[in-house]
C-alpha cells in the first residue's frame, strides 16, 4: 500500500515538474507580488473572501443595466451608494438618502441626500448625481426590468446639493421602496462604463483582481459605519457545487447559494456555518389565464388544491424552506397574514374539475428547465401530483439558455422563477396588462383601481393593509401557483460575522462583513 | 497553374482555412434561437425596448454586414465590444489567455510522453501490456471530462487530501504561481487527451514497425533502441507533430469543461457563457482564436513534415 502511494505520488510529482518546466519558459512571470499586500491574499484575517453566484465573463461595469449575477449586485453595492435600503424586515431604510417627502398629491416628493458623502476622486456627492443616476436608470429601461417606470424623470429637477425633486406619473406613496436596492448613484455625466466610474460606496474596487476576482479596498471617506474589513475578495464563480468546495477547502471565506444537498452534509461540521434566508425563491406554477383550460377559474383552484406542497418542498428543497400559500411575495411587509394555510384536498380538486367540465381529464404540457436547482425535478413530481386529478402533463424540459426569452411569458403552463423581489416590483414586471411580460395574462380592472387606490393612500398602515387584500385577492383568483419557497443557503467560516440577514437586494450589502468573529 | 512557393501555398492556405472557420462560427452563432437583446431584456422587456437595444447594439443589420464588420475589427485588432458587458473583447481574451494557456500548454506536456508511451505499449510493449494498453486507450479516450474531475477529486482531493477540489486562483497571482491548483484541472484535461491521441499514433506506429526495412534492421541484429530511434521515430515525427498540433487546439477550445468545474475563469468559460449569452463578438473572437491555434500548430507540422521525412 505504502509503496503504491509513493509510486502514485512520484507520478503526480512528474506531472508538477513539468508544468514547472512550462513555466519557466512563459514570457512575463509576474514579480511575485506576496510581500507587498499581503492582506489581500492567502487567509489573512484582514480579506474577506466571497464566492458569490455568477459569472467571471459576464461580469458588468455598468450598475444600471442588467446585473446577470448575484457577484455584479454585490460588486456594485461595494462600490456604489444607494438611496435607499431594504432592511431585514422588508421594512426600508435611508442610506445615501436620509428623507423622502411627499407633498399632498403623492406624486412630487422632495428627496435629501447626505450631504457628507464624496466620490472616490474626492468631488461631493450632490443631488444631480443622484438624480442624473436615476434618469440613466430610466434610459435603460429594457436591461432592468422598468425598475423607475413609476417615475416622470424629465418632470424631477434639482432643488439644491442635498435635495430633488421626484416626480411620479399617479400618486405614489411607496416611492421610498422603489428607490430601493439598485439606484446606484454614479457622478452626473458618466456615461463610459467600460471601466467602473468612480463611487461613493464603502469600497473601492483595486486594480488587483484578474479575470475571476475583484479585490475591494475599504474606503476610509465613506461616511457610513467604518467596514471592520480591510479588503472584501468577490469571486464571482458560476457552479454552486465549487463554491461550496471552495468554502470547504478554505479558499474562501463566504460561499453564496450552496446547494442544498451539500448544505444537508455540512450539519454538525463546526467549522462552517449554515446561514439560511428563508423565503429567497420560489419557482411560481404560472397558468395562463387567457388561454384553455386555465380560463376557468375553476380549473386554476382545482390545480392549487391538487398540490401536494410538503411532499413538493421535500422533495425539490429538501426541506430548506416553507410550504406556500399561493402568495406571490410572502415575506413581503405588507403580504397578509393569518390567511388558512391551503392544503391537498383531491375531492374538492376533483369537484372543482367536474364543474369546469373535465371531469374525463386534459392533456397539458407543463414546461420547466434547469436553470435554476430543482426546476426540473419539481415539474416531474407536479405532473404526477396533477395526475390524481386527471390532468395528464406532459413535462417539457427547455434549454436554459432560451427559457427567459422563449417560454417566460408566452406559454399557459410553465414554471417561472422569482427571488425575493417585493409586492410593488412583482406587479411591474409580471402583473402590467396589456405587456407581453404579463405571464398570468392577468388584467382584472378592479384590481389594478384598488392597486392605484392603495398607493394614493397616505396612511401606512391603512395602505398596507389595501396591499394585502390584493395579495390575498391574486392568491384566490390570480393564475399562479406558490408551492413552496426555499431558503437561500450560504455556507461560511465559523468566525465569519456581519453578514446581512434578508433576501434580493438586502442580501448584496456585505461590507459589515468581519472575520474577527 | 500558378505555383505559389511552398511557406506562402502553406499560408494562404492558412488564412483561407481561418477565414472558412469564422464564417461557420458567425453562421452557427446567427442560427441560435433569441440573440443578445433577448438576454438582456431577461424576457421583461416590451417589444418596442427590444427593437431599441437590438439598433443600439447594431443587432438590426443584415447578418453579412455583421460579419464584414466583425472581421474589419479583428484585422485592424478591434474585435468590438461585449453585447452583454459593454467591455472590449480584446480585454476580456487577455485577461484569460494566461489561465487557458499555462493550462492547454500544461496538458499537453502531460499528454505527450504519455500518448507516446501508451501507443507504444499498444504496438510493441510486452506481449502482456498490448491488451491492456488498447483496452486503456479505449475506455479512457472516451471519458467524459466531468467523470474524469468527479473521479481525481474523489481520489487525489477527498481521499488524499493532496490537491484542493477547486482552483480559486488568488486575486492577482497568475496561474503558475500555484502549480497545485493546477494538477487537478490538468491532469483531467490530459488523461482523456493522452488516450484518444494514443488511439490515433497506435495505427502510424503499427505503420511503420511493419515496415521493410524496419524489419531488416532488426534481422540484422540492431538494438530496439537503435531502431527506435534511427529508424522508427523520425518516421512517425510529422504524423505526431500534426496530431499534437490537433490535441493543442482541441485542448484550447476544451478547457471550458475544467474551468467551469474547478473555478477557473478562462477562454473555455467565457465562450460558454457568451454562447449562452449570444454575445457573438466574444464567442467569434475566442472561438477564432482556438482555430488560430489548431491553424498555426497545423502549420508547423507542415514545415516539419518534409524535414523528417528527410532525415
Amino acid at each position: 500500500m505504502h509503496s503504491q502511494f509513493r509510486r502514485r505520488t512520484a507520478a503526480v510529482v512528474t506531472a508538477v515538474a513539468l508544468m514547472t518546466g512550462c513555466a519557466g519558459n512563459a514570457p512575463a512571470a509576474a514579480p511575485a507580488t506576496t510581500g507587498s499586500q499581503p492582506a489581500t491574499t492567502g487567509s489573512g484575517g484582514d480579506t474577506v473572501r466571497y464566492a458569490a453566484p455568477g459569472s467571471p465573463s459576464n461580469a458588468v461595469t455598468d450598475p444600471h443595466g442588467l446585473l446577470p449575477g448575484e457577484s455584479d449586485m454585490v460588486r456594485m453595492a461595494l462600490t456604489y451608494d444607494v438611496l435607499t435600503v431594504p432592511g431585514a424586515d422588508g421594512s426600508t431604510k435611508p442610506r445615501l438618502a436620509t428623507e423622502w417627502q411627499p407633498d399632498e398629491t403623492l406624486t412630487k416628493w422632495r428627496i435629501t441626500i447626505r450631504g457628507d458623502a464624496k466620490f472616490s476622486d474626492g468631488r461631493p456627492v450632490k443631488a444631480a448625481d443622484a438624480l442624473f443616476s436615476l434618469r440613466r436608470m430610466g434610459k435603460k429601461a429594457a436591461e432592468n426590468f422598468g425598475r423607475m417606470a413609476m417615475f416622470d424623470l424629465d418632470a424631477s429637477k434639482v432643488i439644491d446639493d442635498t435635495a430633488f425633486e421626484l416626480m411620479t406619473k399617479k400618486p405614489y406613496a411607496e416611492v421610498g421602496k422603489a428607490l430601493e436596492g439598485a439606484t446606484f448613484v454614479v457622478p452626473e455625466g458618466s456615461d463610459d462604463f467600460g471601466k467602473p466610474v468612480p463611487g461613493s460606496g464603502p469600497f473601492r474596487p483595486t486594480a488587483k483582481g484578474g479575470a475571476q476576482a475583484v479585490v475591494f479596498e475599504r474606503n476610509d471617506d465613506w461616511w457610513g459605519p467604518e467596514p471592520p474589513s480591510r479588503f472584501i475578495e468577490v469571486r464571482a464563480v458560476p457552479d454552486p457545487q465549487a463554491r461550496a468546495q471552495a468554502l470547504l477547502s478554505g479558499q474562501v471565506d463566504l460561499a453564496g447559494g450552496v446547494p442544498a444537498t451539500l448544505a444537508k452534509q455540512q450539519e454538525g461540521n463546526s467549522a462552517v456555518r449554515l446561514l439560511r434566508r428563508p423565503g429567497a425563491t420560489l419557482y411560481p406554477l404560472v397558468m395562463r389565464m387567457d388561454t384553455e383550460p386555465f380560463d376557468d377559474h375553476r380549473v386554476r383552484e382545482a390545480v392549487r388544491l391538487a398540490l401536494d406542497r410538503k411532499q413538493l418542498l421535500d422533495t425539490v428543497f429538501l426541506g430548506y424552506g416553507e410550504v406556500g400559500n399561493d402568495l406571490i411575495t410572502p415575506k413581503d411587509s405588507s403580504s397578509p397574514a393569518n390567511l388558512p394555510e391551503r392544503t391537498r384536498d383531491l375531492d374538492r380538486a376533483k369537484k372543482f374539475m367536474a364543474d369546469a367540465g373535465l371531469a374525463g381529464g386534459v392533456d397539458l404540457t407543463l414546461h420547466t428547465t434547469t436553470a435554476y436547482p430543482g426546476m426540473d425535478s419539481a415539474a416531474t413530481l407536479i405532473s404526477q401530483q396533477l395526475a390524481d386529478i386527471g390532468i395528464r402533463v406532459k413535462v417539457s424540459l427547455e434549454p436554459a439558455d432560451t427559457y427567459f426569452s422563449e417560454i417566460y411569458g408566452r406559454k399557459p403552463f410553465y414554471l417561472s422563477y422569482l427571488g425575493g423581489i417585493p409586492f410593488l416590483d412583482v406587479v411591474r414586471v409580471a402583473l402590467t396588462p396589456g405587456s407581453p411580460t404579463n405571464e398570468t395574462a392577468w388584467k382584472d380592472p378592479a384590481w389594478f383601481a384598488d392597486l392605484d387606490e392603495a398607493l394614493a393612500e397616505r396612511d401606512d398602515a391603512k395602505r398596507s393593509s389595501l396591499l394585502a387584500d390584493l395579495q390575498a385577492k391574486l392568491r384566490d383568483q390570480g393564475g399562479y401557483a406558490i408551492w413552496a419557497l426555499s431558503d437561500r443557503l450560504d455556507l461560511a467560516k465559523a468566525e465569519l460575522s456581519g453578514v446581512p440577514e434578508g433576501i434580493g437586494f438586502a442580501s448584496a450589502f456585505i461590507d459589515q462583513v468581519s472575520l474577527d468573529g | 497553374m500558378l505555383q505559389l512557393p511552398r511557406p506562402v501555398g502553406a499560408l494562404v492556405r492558412a488564412v483561407l482555412l481561418l477565414a472558412a472557420a469564422s464564417a461557420v462560427i458567425f453562421l452557427c452563432t446567427a442560427a441560435l434561437p433569441g440573440d443578445a437583446a433577448d438576454v438582456l431584456g431577461g424576457g421583461r422587456a416590451t417589444a418596442e425596448e427590444l427593437a431599441r437595444l437590438r439598433e443600439e447594439q447594431g443587432l438590426d443589420r443584415p447578418l453579412h454586414v455583421r460579419y464584414l464588420d466583425w472581421l474589419s475589427g479583428v484585422l485592424t485588432g478591434e474585435p468590438g465590444v461585449s453585447l452583454i458587458t459593454g467591455r472590449p473583447v480584446a480585454e476580456l481574451v487577455a485577461e484569460r489567455v494566461a489561465v487557458t494557456l499555462a493550462l492547454a500548454v500544461a496538458a499537453l506536456a502531460v499528454s505527450i510522453p504519455l500518448t507516446t508511451a501508451v501507443a507504444w505499449a499498444a504496438v510493441r510493449g510486452p506481449r502482456w501490456a498490448r491488451p491492456a494498453a488498447n483496452t486503456l486507450i479505449v475506455t479512457c479516450a472516451a471519458l467524459p471530462q466531468a467523470v474524469v474531475a468527479a473521479a481525481l477529486v474523489a481520489w487525489l482531493s477527498a481521499a488524499w487530501g493532496m490537491f484542493p477540489p477547486v482552483s480559486m486562483l488568488p486575486a492577482g497571482e497568475r496561474p503558475w504561481h500555484r502549480l497545485d491548483l493546477l494538477v487537478l484541472p490538468v491532469l483531467t484535461l490530459a488523461l482523456p487527451t493522452a488516450a484518444y491521441g494514443a488511439a490515433l499514433l497506435r495505427g502510424a506506429i503499427a505503420d511503420v514497425v511493419a515496415r521493410p526495412y524496419v524489419r531488416d534492421a532488426e534481422l540484422r541484429g540492431l538494438s530496439p533502441a537503435a531502431v527506435l530511434f534511427r529508424y522508427v521515430l523520425p518516421m512517425i515525427a510529422a504524423p505526431a507533430t500534426r496530431l499534437f498540433a490537433v490535441l493543442l487546439g482541441g485542448l484550447v477550445a476544451g478547457t471550458a469543461v475544467v474551468e467551469i468545474l474547478f473555478g477557473l475563469a478562462g477562454l473555455g468559460e467565457l465562450l460558454v457563457t457568451a454562447i449562452s449569452t449570444r454575445d457573438v463578438p466574444v464567442v467569434q473572437s475566442v472561438a477564432l482564436l482556438a482555430a488560430a491555434v489548431v491553424v498555426a500548430g497545423l502549420l508547423v507540422a507542415d514545415a516539419a513534415a518534409p524535414k523528417a521525412a528527410r532525415s
